[in-house]
């Protein structure tokens, strides 16, 4: 997917780092849903506005999970900053979550 | 539908097995299976076949969350049925099956598989029009041109008539647009509304006139009062593609207000083919000189839509207009808009080229008939316009290379509306026409 890019990013010299993610999930199901609280629950706690979040719903757009590159959902795709990285399950291993994005719960509290 | 689980046997449980194995193989990672073994996922990807497979569990739930929302669907009291981007119903609630079997399939009651579209192009005489209409309607919100089409209809059965309004909506559905079409009787009120305070009327004349369907604006404008004293002497009529109303020089007998038909206004200049100069539909009434107190036409009326119209004896119209100040105003605001049309017309016509003019004509028709699609030969848009036919050809050809018009076996389809205002002359929308705007 094409995807714009700021001067900042481009540059390598973000100004404030905006956590950019991807949570691929299967319409309502438990797990899904699960894994959309426990990931709100982590965003508004630990990074504030500081993130953009997507929410792939793979029952309406299943070509575009395989295009991504996607086997199993829930799933979570962290896009930027570098390097990229991914979670599976329903995000209920805050920890785990954390580490994925490039945080550390001491650090950021 | 609730249903106790099946006890499971054997192969059942073989089955079972098989499956966990085989989503196990689609699995790789070591992450994915963990959280496979774990419970916490819903869906594996499938590359073979492209989509989600989605686990029992997650399978389940997704269930019972459609399955409200279908028993919710169910219970409305209201008519529901929902159709696929090819008009097939897919879907329908308790009360549209109801309808359907009360009705024996007629009226617009289709079943489960068949088509909508099919079933309004094979209507009875009766609900023809309004079916045609409906259809017309279900194409533009199918196409995605709009989102909501609304119009009543009139639908005649063994036991009577009755009135409905019918909804279409249209849902965006795997890049897809479907429709969901909702339908309410209003017969009742209708009648409730006609009959209340016109105890002089006859009643069948008043199912008569509420059979009209489409409301004619310029009654519609009227006060209750003022048109239910009018109704009494209102009478319902069809009026057929080349029905000719009035010729030039003759008395105007009746008056006729336009509900789902459009007349034109034509001049006769001997020697010449008549010549379109005004254009009659919902809006207003034809016979409008019968207010300044004259009862011959000057011009010819030639009716150039089939559809439906109440009219009344000039006489009699004379009597009710002289003792009504609502109809009064409403017919010197038509008229005044009627004159400026003719005005406008016969500088357009000088003026202005035909490919412009008649774009301008199509949009005018559309307007007043609620529909993107009629039927018309290029012979007679050739009199509307005052062309020599050949002109109507190359005009026709040129908006349909733009894509704005579908030309084919002398059914107009109008594909682009916004296109086709810029390729009309500045004339269309100058003056606005009463009575138009709320309903287009």
């Amino acid at each position: 997917m094409a995807r714009k890019r700021t001067k900042a990013s481009a540059a390598g010299a973000p100004v404030t780092t905006v956590v950019v993610m991807r949570l691929y999930v299967a319409g309502t199901a438990p797990n899904s849903v699960k894994a959309i609280a426990n990931l709100k629950a982590i965003c508004r706690r630990y990074l504030k506005d500081g993130y953009k979040l997507e929410i792939v719903d793979v029952c309406e757009h299943p070509r575009r999970a395989l295009t991504d590159g996607v086997v199993v959902t829930p799933s979570l795709a962290k896009l930027s900053p570098a390097p990229a990285s991914n979670v599976i399950g329903n995000l209920s291993d805050t920890g785990s979550v954390l580490a994925a994005l490039g945080l550390h719960a001491g650090a950021m509290e | 539908m609730n249903h106790a689980p099946p006890a499971r046997s054997p192969s059942d449980l073989t089955a079972e097995a098989a499956f966990k194995d085989w989503i196990r193989r689609l699995v790789k990672g070591a992450a994915e299976l963990e959280a496979l073994e774990a419970g916490q996922i819903d869906a594996v990807m499938d590359a073979a076949t492209g989509s989600a497979i989605l686990l029992p569990g997650a399978q389940a739930a997704l269930q019972g969350s459609s399955r409200l929302v279908l028993s919710a669907l169910e219970a409305l009291p209201g008519e529901v049925c929902v159709l696929d981007a090819a008009g097939t119903v897919v879907m329908t609630n308790k009360a549209w099956r109801a309808f359907v079997v009360a009705r024996a399939g007629a009226g617009l009651g289709v079943s489960e598989g068949a088509n909508f579209l099919a079933a309004c192009r094979n209507a009875g005489a009766p609900e023809r029009v309004h079916a045609e209409a409906v259809a017309a309607g279900l194409r533009e919100v199918l196409a995605g041109r709009r989102k909501l089409f609304r119009c009543e209809y009139v639908c005649q059965f063994p036991g009577g008539h009755c009135a409905f309004t019918l909804t279409i909506a249209g849902i965006a559905q795997d890049g897809a647009v479907h429709a969901v079409v909702t339908r309410e009787n209003v017969t009742e009120r209708k009648r409730a509304r006609l009959a209340r305070g016109s105890g002089r009327a006859k009643t069948s004349r008043i199912a008569a006139v509420a059979r009209a369907g489409t409301p004619n604006r310029l009654l519609a404008s009227l006060p209750a009062k003022e048109y239910e004293r009018l109704l009494a002497g209102l009478e319902l009529v069809k009026l057929s593609y080349g029905d000719v109303l009035y010729e030039p020089g003759e008395q105007m007998r009746y008056a006729y207000f336009p509900s789902d038909c459009l007349v034109s206004l034509l001049t006769v200049v001997e020697g010449h083919r008549a010549l379109e100069v005004g254009l009659v539909g919902r809006e207003g009434m034809v016979g409008s000189r019968l207010a300044l107190g004259i009862t011959v036409s000057p011009v010819r009326a030639l009716v150039q839509a089939t559809g439906m119209a109440v009219r009344i004896k000039s006489a009699r119209f004379l009597q009710e207009f002289r003792r009504s100040p609502a109809l009064q105003r409403a017919l010197f605001r038509f008229t005044d808009a009627l004159m400026i049309q003719v005005t406008q017309t016969a500088a357009c016509n000088r003026f202005h080229v035909v490919e412009a003019r008649l774009a301008r004509w199509l949009l005018m028709t559309r307007e007043r008939l609620l529909s993107g699609e009629f039927h018309l030969t290029h012979e007679f848009l050739a009199d509307m316009l005052g062309v020599r036919r050949a002109g109507v050809t190359a005009a026709a050809s040129a908006l349909q290379r733009q894509k704005l018009i579908r030309y084919q076996r002398g059914i107009i389809t109008i594909l682009d509306q916004q296109g086709l205002e810029l390729a009309a002359c500045s004339c269309y929308r100058h003056p606005q026409v009463m009575g138009l705007e709320a309903a287009t």
